[in-house]
């Protein structure tokens, strides 16, 4: 009965998620609402990715982007040079790159740890941007790779805003599931481990070099499909989506929504995405505005908007 | 390469070098004093470099903004440091992550004052020629600023060896705890340790300014050269801060001459081999790799 009830809770607003360009269609026929969510859950898969990272394992990863834009580009040049933009090709090229970058730039910054893995992976991502910037027969170099083909997948297409949204929620569904599997399991404690005690970690006898480089690969796999998913979005990728500003992107929202929850960088991609795309419109200073937000939450509320909520829940129930 | 190239990019690669030690040199001294990696320093020196813009732009004078353009990104030090990462005294890693949203900050505003396009300012007068080294001619500013990277080390060297502050500063990166036990205002210490960091930065973005030009995203440059030179030369030491861009300056300029396909790779690659022989760096006091 229970299990059911929990299912019933899970399902319903996943099924309500994937149908949103349905039922929303009569009050927003523009679509924009589809693509300002859509653009959202991306960014939501991109920082759930980091938070296993920053989160879990307490490695605070600054060079994020690497991963995505190289997912991206990944997903973009396999349709464009094979002339085939089946999806499960498109994903398993981003993954493959992504992973494999992961690696490299894994293979030094696990040896960090706190502000020098900070350092480290801020400094070797630039390395990714910078074959990223000079590479320009396969990624467009300075000026972007334009006219990403749509994915079709055993006959769907998904060209168009409504399944190209489905696709993303429903790939956003997948990663919210896995992530929460690995958080459950014995890999994800070990993690929170490495996060509470390497030492004592060690001592029991892990690994915990492997274990670093392990999370960091998967942590950028699962970039890299947001990645593919930008690419197949936006049919645009820029060295914007390789470089330091989409690091800070996903960063912040980890940190503003809570670090080490499934929500917090959910939440989090929300209150970016709502402050980079939605408020330019009214106001010209929003980068400006993300800045503050983002002191506001390292000064005042570490804990992120979960930490919050989760304060005054502690003190309404006293 | 013919001889005459190889002096040519080999006095580049030093006066690039030189720069990169001002730059480097507050990065390295922040971290020193206070543990705290300075995620703004690349907008500090935008902001030395844009304040050099508006000089130039309204008066005509480069020379001012040698002193002008520290002063301001110094006192913005002074102000932050109270301000927002006393706050977090001892949480380096947050300290840290604040800075991040003052850069996003600083490099915001600079953008809506003075828009998104890419400014260049001549060469300051009097150092606008070339002068014939060795068959070839040199343009004298990348000399002047050669001289003034040497004559900044020579200063900052005798200044942190042999005058009260210095000593103070030798103290502070040593055990800032214990000099604070012992009645030195640690506060006011780190402050200003701060502001002159700053204001290091902002002098390296006048130095660069005619150089390099003045444009959105100079910040992610700048920051990402003074992280990579202070892991090659090692974190907290000025002589850490001198070889680090003693060996990327030249490193990265040849690069670019000899193999322009990687010239941005190779010096990512000095930094992972670096790292794998000396976790500190050449001449750091701090393990940045296990």
């Amino acid at each position: 009965m229970r299990s059911a009830l929990a299912l019933l809770v899970a399902v319903v607003p996943a099924a309500a998620l994937v149908t949103f360009p349905m039922w929303s269609a009569d009050w927003e026929s523009s679509r924009y609402a589809t693509t300002i969510l859509r653009d959202m859950l991306i960014l939501a898969i991109f920082a759930l990715s980091l938070d296993l990272l920053v989160g879990s394992a307490g490695l605070p990863s600054l060079g994020h982007a690497a991963f995505f834009g190289g997912g991206a580009y990944a997903a973009a040049v396999v349709g464009q040079r094979l002339q085939n933009a089946d999806l499960a090709l498109g994903l398993a090229a981003a993954v493959a790159v992504s992973a494999l970058l992961a690696l490299v730039v894994g293979l030094f910054a696990v040896r960090a740890a706190g502000i020098f893995f900070l350092m480290l992976t801020l400094a070797f991502a630039q390395m990714v941007f910078a074959v990223a910037f000079q590479a320009t027969d396969l990624t467009g170099g300075s000026n972007g790779f334009s006219g990403v083909r749509r994915p079709t997948f055993l006959g769907l297409d998904f060209n168009g805003p409504e399944p190209l949204f489905q696709l993303v929620a429903c790939v956003f569904l997948l990663v919210l599931a896995l992530l929460w599997r690995v958080r459950g399991s014995t890999y994800g404690r070990a993690l929170v481990g490495l996060r509470e005690n390497e030492r004592r970690m060690r001592a029991l006898g892990y690994d915990t070099t492997r274990l670093k480089l392990s999370a960091f690969v998967l942590a950028g796999a699962i970039a890299g499909v947001g990645g593919a998913l930008s690419a197949y979005a936006l049919r645009f990728v820029s060295t914007n989506d390789v470089g330091v500003g989409r690091s800070i992107e996903a960063f912040v929202s980890v940190l503003i929504g809570g670090t080490g929850t499934l929500a917090g960088p959910v939440i989090g991609a929300a209150m970016v995405l709502y402050i980079e795309r939605v408020l330019p419109s009214s106001i010209p200073f929003a980068e400006t505005v993300l800045g503050v937000v983002f002191i506001v939450f390292v000064l005042a509320a570490r804990q992120g908007v979960v930490g919050l909520v989760r304060t005054v829940y502690a003190r309404a129930r006293r | 390469m013919s001889p005459d190239v190889a002096v040519q990019q080999a006095l580049n690669g030093i006066s690039f070098g030189a720069l990169l030690f001002i730059l480097a040199a507050g990065l390295s001294l922040i971290f020193g004093m206070m543990d705290v990696v300075n995620l703004a320093h690349g907008a500090f020196y935008m902001l030395g470099a844009y304040v050099t813009l508006t000089l130039v732009q309204r008066t005509g004078q480069f020379w001012p903004a040698l002193v002008l353009a520290p002063l301001v990104v110094g006192l913005l030090g002074l102000v932050i440091e109270p301000l927002l990462l006393r706050r977090l005294r001892g949480r380096h890693l947050d300290q840290v992550l604040l800075t991040i949203g003052v850069s996003l900050v600083i490099t915001d505003v600079i953008g809506l004052t003075f828009g998104r396009e890419i400014h260049a300012i001549p060469l300051p007068p009097g150092l606008d020629r070339s002068v014939p080294i060795l068959g070839s001619d040199y343009p004298v500013y990348r000399l002047f600023v050669v001289a003034f990277g040497t004559a900044l080390a020579v200063a900052l060297a005798v200044l942190h060896r042999r005058t009260q502050i210095g000593a103070l500063i030798r103290a502070g990166v040593d055990d800032a705890q214990m000099l604070d036990a012992l009645g030195v205002d640690i506060d006011r210490l780190f402050a200003i340790t701060f502001a002159v960091g700053a204001a290091l930065a902002g002098l390296a973005g006048v130095i660069a300014a005619p150089v390099f030009g003045i444009f959105p995203g100079m910040d992610v440059d700048a920051l990402i050269y003074s992280l990579i030179v202070v892991v090659v030369g090692g974190l907290g030491t000025l002589s850490g801060a001198l070889a680090g861009a003693g060996l990327v300056g030249p490193a990265d300029t040849f690069g670019k001459v000899l193999f322009p396909q990687f010239a941005l790779a190779l010096i990512f690659a000095i930094m992972a081999f670096i790292l794998l022989l000396r976790p500190t760096g050449l001449l750091g006091r701090v393990r940045i790799a296990r």
